[in-house]
């Protein structure tokens, strides 16, 4: 019941995760999947998912509860020991976009723990930066994603780096 | 200038310049002597060269923080919002400024009518002090043209800065009618003098209501910040009382500090009352000072005890605030004790100099010297930010000095009949001064003579 | 007449007096907050010191090019504060547990009872009922007292302004987005959601709620669910909250409890005073005249003369 809600919002709302073809799940599991193609401060990228198949093994260790194991966080399994694999398989099925947003903070149900369920772009990134720091994965930014031109204008780096030099002293504070 | 005196100058002190002619508005500027007496004086003061310097130097500095911004003269810090033009310049010179009401009261209210022949001094002293205080206060501002707008345009009501704002610039207003009876006798307008008179007594109680409170408010600023002043200048109950309480001591301080210099400097000014009665209203004042500052001495132990401070004595702060407390309370306090009873002047005058110095540090150190002690990082005042000061406290010396040149401060002012009948009584009244061999002086003209009668009847 | 006179110099002076007296009343202590106040939690142990919550602020606050890149780590090597070209800063903390070190993002944490808004003489900071601490430059003086009021040493001030200095401070986003139910810029662009909006009320539930899921992973205790009076930017720590430059001496009492006290006097003085002191005048000089007043008042006069 409450699966099926949030499957109808991932389906609403306006996709960050692109190519896991929903009808084909749990028969082709791709090899790729393209990334980050709303972003406009950063580009879209692939994602070597048959690699990260071979270093992590355990799928579960990514889809938590949705791809044949069951429910291993012991936060979980307080409620869920019982729950069956649930339907969707795609991040984005489950993760919204725009978590904050006035429409999406009104329909989560403030009784239920799911309500600190993180946007699409935190789980993606706490999932991947979490594992990649035990696993000594890559860890910057422009690592997984190369920024674009705006990127660069929005954080003054690369070609839009501030020129002239800080006066020393002056509007530091101190 | 006790040079021309010597030599047959005299001085104004009342609307005629001889029996049949009063003096003119100018020459009443230029103290009654002549353009070129006037100039040559001043040359040859080596004070005011020194004022000359420090006023090449600094007024371009001052303009330049209008033009420049507050960043070109402070280190516009945003730890220390409060830097040393408020530190020194409000927060130090309001409590020195308390004389005016403290006076005001203990001679219109209390009755303590030996104390009159000051009570102008404490009066324009705080006129001065304030006024000054809200220039440093023009300076430090970020926006000075908006200085009316918690009046008018928009109100703040539960800030403690709100009630500051509106108690000075109406003492301010108070202080200003309570000065200017001896603006408007000097000018010549009895309508004016007899209008302030009759006001004088409601003048002055609203003068100890406002004083009461900004001078507490200004202590009650640092209870927004309890976290940044260092807890042995700070008291969330007793900070509003320990500024108020210290301005006592600090106001009349102030008044003993001013008059000795000015009996070192312009002697010439003082009337004979004032001459007689100097060193003994000086004992009274020092008492009254001691007695201010027992008080603060106690309460700020209390406070200590109150929230159980002790232990910070032993640290680095402890020291330093031992010293404060030294310089400002503790030695004035032990002299001002043997002194008054030995009758010794000179070391009530020192002591009360002490007093004076103490409360700026006592300022300083609330404000800006222990302040934001949990930081890493203190502030030094950029030198500019030093020189604006100096400069700007210059400038209050030389108004200071303008006004006590002129006005009816340290002497009375005679009306036209008691002129006349000083002139006419003058074989009998006249009291001889060490000056008298310029009587001998040959004059030309009747006038002359007048002016050298006038001079030793005072 | 001379009653009459003394009369008549008291009304003016109190009349003086009364127009510095305040007539608002100062509700102290109780205020919990508007109930529909938004607010963030800043959950420190997801931070990973990206930077980009203060490129976001810089665009959405059309600030200054800022000194370096936003991309730039070096300024960890020392701790920020925020000044008037950035209303947000991320600072690096070391700790001796042997663990990464823990990141904090600092703004203005929109205070439930805000010490910048109580000290302002103008009035020119407003508490919004979305919970945001707003400003109005349009009234400022530039007394700079709310910088002294303020417990987080959070407003800065735009000194290098010669003809319109301000406040410069994080106002939650306030006319672009908060207004309209939106999340802040700093909030929707953290790639980690290190910052959760939310309502205040919430936030509060949901992170004692993070700390009883994984306390391992915190200490037990959201900083500014009650430090000074409550604040609308919370904070969950992995360390005790001052190794990560939280000031943990500040209390809960707001700090209009501190100056009660001095406003409380006022009305008393204001009161109190006149009548004390003009009965003290009149003892005093009934007592020297033998309660001829008049003769008293013209001696006065010519004492002064
Ligand atoms: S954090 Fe400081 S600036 Fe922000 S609301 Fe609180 S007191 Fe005001
Ligand atoms: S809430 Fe808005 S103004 Fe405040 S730090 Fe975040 S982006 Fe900047
Ligand atoms: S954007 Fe988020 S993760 Fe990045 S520095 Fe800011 S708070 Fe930390």
């Amino acid at each position: 019941m409450q699966t099926k809600g949030i499957w109808l919002a991932g389906v609403l709302v306006v996709l960050f995760l692109a190519a896991v073809p929903d009808t084909s799940r749990g028969i082709t599991v791709p090899d790729t999947v393209i990334l980050n193609t709303q972003s406009k401060l950063y580009e879209p990228f692939t994602f070597n998912h048959a690699k990260h198949i071979q270093l992590t093994k355990e799928c579960s260790n990514c889809h938590h509860h949705t791809t044949g194991t069951l429910v291993q966080d012991p936060n979980c399994v307080r409620c869920h020991r019982n729950s069956s694999e649930t339907q969707e398989v795609s991040c984005k099925g489950c993760h919204q976009t725009d978590s904050f947003s006035a429409t999406a903070m009104h329909e989560k149900d403030p009784k239920t723990y799911h309500k600190d369920k993180p946007s699409l772009k935190a789980a993606m990134h706490r999932n991947c930066l979490g594992c990649h720091e035990n696993m000594k994965g890559p860890m910057g930014c422009q690592d997984c994603h190369q920024r674009t031109k705006e990127g660069d204008a929005f954080y003054y780096s690369g070609a839009y780096a501030p020129k002239n030099k800080p006066s020393k002293g002056e509007h530091n504070g101190h | 200038m006790k040079k021309l005196i010597a030599s047959g100058a005299i001085t104004v002190n009342s609307p005629q310049k001889s029996s049949d002619r009063k003096w003119t508005f100018m020459e009443k500027l230029f103290l009654g002597l002549t353009l070129p007496q006037y100039i040559g004086q001043a040359l040859r003061n080596p004070f005011n060269w020194i004022i000359a310097i420090i006023f090449a130097v600094g007024i371009p500095i001052i303009l330049g923080r209008f033009i420049f911004g507050l960043s070109w003269v402070t280190h516009s810090s945003n730890d220390y919002p409060w830097g040393l033009f408020l530190a020194f310049g409000l927060f130090g010179m309001v409590p020195l400024s308390s004389s005016g009401f403290l006076l005001g009261t203990a001679c219109e209210v209390f009755g303590r009518h030996d104390l009159e022949p000051i009570e102008r001094l404490g009066l324009l002293n705080g006129l001065l002090g304030y006024f000054f205080a809200v220039v440093f206060l023009l300076i430090d501002l970020g926006q000075p043209w908006r200085l009316p707008f918690p009046m008018v345009v928009s109100f703040g009501p539960a800030a403690v800065l709100f009630l500051v704002a509106w108690h000075v610039s109406t003492y301010l207003s108070v202080q200003i009618a309570e000065v200017s009876v001896s603006f408007f006798e000097w000018i010549g307008f009895p309508i004016g003098v007899r209008a302030i008179r009759k006001i004088t007594l409601g003048l002055t109680v609203s003068g100890i209501i406002l004083s009461t409170l900004h001078q507490g408010a200004l202590g009650a600023l640092f209870t927004y910040a309890p976290g940044k002043v260092h807890p042995l200048w700070y008291s969330s109950s007793f900070q509003w009382i320990h500024f108020f309480v210290s301005s006592i001591p600090g106001g009349l301080c102030m008044v003993i500090t001013v008059s000795t210099i000015a009996s070192k400097t312009m002697s010439w000014r003082f009337d004979q009352r004032f001459k007689d009665s100097l060193d003994r209203v000086t004992v009274s004042l020092a008492k009254g000072a001691s007695m201010g500052l027992a008080t603060y001495l106690t309460i700020k132990l209390m406070s200590i005890a109150h929230d159980n401070k002790w232990a910070y004595l032993t640290t680095g702060y402890g020291q330093w605030y031992l010293v404060e407390i030294m310089i400002g309370v503790i030695i004035p306090m032990t002299l001002f004790a043997y002194a008054i009873h030995h009758k010794k002047l000179p070391i009530i005058r020192f002591s009360a100099l002490l007093v004076v110095l103490g409360i700026f540090l006592n300022r300083l150190n609330t404000a800006l010297i222990t302040f934001n002690w949990k930081l890493s990082e203190r502030e030094i005042p950029h030198w500019r930010e030093v020189a604006i000061c100096v400069t700007v406290y210059t400038i209050y010396i030389v108004v200071y000095r303008f006004i006590l040149y002129r006005l009816p401060i340290f002497y009375q002012w005679k009306t036209q009949e008691q002129y006349a009948l000083a002139y006419a009584a003058k074989p009998e009244t006249t009291i001889l001064k060490d000056t008298e061999p310029a009587l001998v002086f040959a004059s030309k003209t009747e006038a002359k003579a007048f002016r050298n009668a006038e001079t030793i009847t005072s | 007449m001379k009653r009459r006179d003394f009369l008549k110099g008291c009304l003016i002076g109190g009349a003086a007096a009364s127009l510095g007296a305040p007539s608002k009343s100062w509700a102290v202590g109780s205020f919990e907050g508007y109930p529909d106040a938004m607010g963030v939690l800043v959950d420190t142990t997801r931070c990973i010191g990206c930077r980009s919550c203060e490129a976001a602020c810089n665009k959405e606050q059309k600030l200054p090019e800022p000194d370096v890149p936003f991309d730039d780590t070096s300024v960890f090597e020392e701790k920020r504060r925020t000044t008037e070209k950035a209303y947000t800063v991320v600072n690096r903390y070391e700790t001796n547990d042997g663990q990464k070190p823990p990141y904090r993002k600092m703004q203005c944490n929109h205070c439930n009872e805000p010490g910048c808004l109580t000290s302002c003489f103008v009035n020119a900071y407003t508490k919004t009922k979305e919970g945001a601490v707003i400003y109005n430059g349009n009234v400022c003086v530039g007394c700079k007292t709310c910088m002294v009021a303020c417990p987080f040493n959070i407003p800065a001030y735009s000194y290098s302004s010669a003809f319109d200095p301000l406040i410069k401070k994080c106002i939650f986003c306030y006319h672009t987005r908060l207004k309209f139910g939106k999340p802040p810029a700093c909030v929707e662009i953290c790639p980690q959601e290190a910052l959760t909006f939310g309502l205040r009320s919430d936030l509060i539930k949901m992170g004692h709620e993070r700390i009883r899921e994984t306390p391992d992973r915190y200490i037990d205790h959201i900083y500014g669910e009650k430090e000074m009076g409550g604040t609308s930017w919370l904070y969950l720590s992995r360390v005790p909250d001052d190794q990560i430059g939280l000031d943990t001496t500040l209390g809960n009492e707001p700090v209009i409890s501190n100056v009660k006290d001095f406003l409380g006097m006022v009305p008393m003085v204001l009161t109190i005073w006149p009548a004390l002191f003009s009965g003290i005048h009149l003892l005093a000089t009934r007592n020297k005249d033998h309660g001829d007043e008049h003769h008293n008042h013209s001696e006065q006069e010519d004492g002064k003369k």
